[in-house]
């Protein structure tokens, strides 16, 4: 898988002298003066975050890389508009966020008609599943899809109302409601299954 | 319920956030972030560039929407403006013309006949 990828700019590795000592800051500085190894260093920093916050959003694996892909490059190109005093996280999540809300709309439009009976389990993990996940991954899809992705950002990922509001578009306080909603739906949800354990 | 399950009904419950936490587990394998390093950056090389061909491209749809809309309004207010000047024409048809002045006034009698018929009439 990644053996066969081609990278015209990008190929060159970012080597030590050139990222040693260097800031957040200064990787989005020398980016933003045309250096692809800066952004590259800025996408290794970043990448398992907005990987986690597009998987957050999206209900499959695939979906997430695809988002975190689209991300990035909305990123790079809004690069200039950016001022680097500005966290460069926040900022990202921002449009990583975005992108999978829009992949999540057009995924909506284009499989009207055969939505998904589950959450996709992880792709790696095929042999963990167990009652509870099962049941876990059928529930969630009785959430919104904001609900969803506010409960999973703020019970798995860590993150405040606060920037899960900046990162959805939401105010803080439709994030502190939807999580208590998504917590209460998935209670009731998964009360037989507790019932019987 | 087992005894071994904690509910917390206002705040967070420690097994469905474990579960969600497995459900939701990123990759572990540095392969794998090393792979999609490479897909991300492989990504903004080979997407096409957003030159100003691009962006005219971006605002042709809003650009045709609103030249439709205005071709909907001029055709909408020429139809309009047609259908207003046949009611006017059509009422103008409908309308009797006046009879010109000397069709409307008692015609002059003349002549011997004239003369004996306004005798007879004339009140003595």
């Amino acid at each position: 898988m990644t053996a066969a990828i081609s990278l015209p700019q990008f190929q060159r590795p970012v080597r030590a002298d050139e990222t040693s000592g260097m800031s957040e800051r200064d990787y989005v500085i020398a980016a933003q003066k045309g250096s692809d190894s800066a952004f590259a260093a800025l996408v290794r920093l970043h990448e398992r975050r907005a990987y986690a916050v597009a998987r957050a959003i999206v209900l499959s694996h695939e979906d997430a890389e695809d988002a975190v892909q689209d991300g990035f490059l909305h990123a790079y190109r809004a690069l200039d508009r950016f001022r680097p005093d500005q966290p460069f996280g926040a900022w990202l999540n921002r449009i990583v966020a975005n992108a999978a809300l829009d992949l999540v709309r057009r995924r909506k439009v284009r499989d009207a008609d055969e939505l998904p009976e589950t959450v996709a389990l992880p792709f790696r993990d095929p042999g963990e599943s167990d009652e509870l996940r099962r049941r876990l991954g059928d529930a969630l899809t009785k959430l919104s899809d904001r609900q969803r992705a506010v409960i999973v950002l703020h019970d798995v990922e860590g993150y405040t109302h606060g920037e899960i509001g900046s990162m959805l578009g939401i105010p803080e306080g439709t994030a502190r409601s939807d999580l208590h909603h998504a917590r209460a739906a998935l209670r009731r949800l998964l009360k037989n299954l507790r019932s019987d354990s | 319920m087992s005894d071994h399950l904690k509910l917390h009904t206002d705040g967070e419950d420690a097994e469905i956030t474990r579960g969600l936490r497995l459900l939701y587990a990123a990759p572990t394998d540095d392969g794998y972030w090393r792979s999609l390093e490479a897909r991300i950056l492989s990504r903004l090389t080979t997407a096409p560039s957003i030159a100003w061909w691009d962006e005219l491209d971006r605002w042709m749809r809003p650009a045709l929407a609103a030249a439709a809309v205005i071709v909907l309004a001029a055709g909408v207010a020429m139809f309009r403006a047609n259908q207003a000047e046949e009611i006017v024409t059509y009422e103008a048809m409908l309308t009797p013309t006046a009879l010109p002045v000397e069709t409307a006034v008692r015609p002059v009698l003349q002549g011997q006949r004239d003369a004996t018929f306004r005798y007879l009439m004339t009140p003595r």
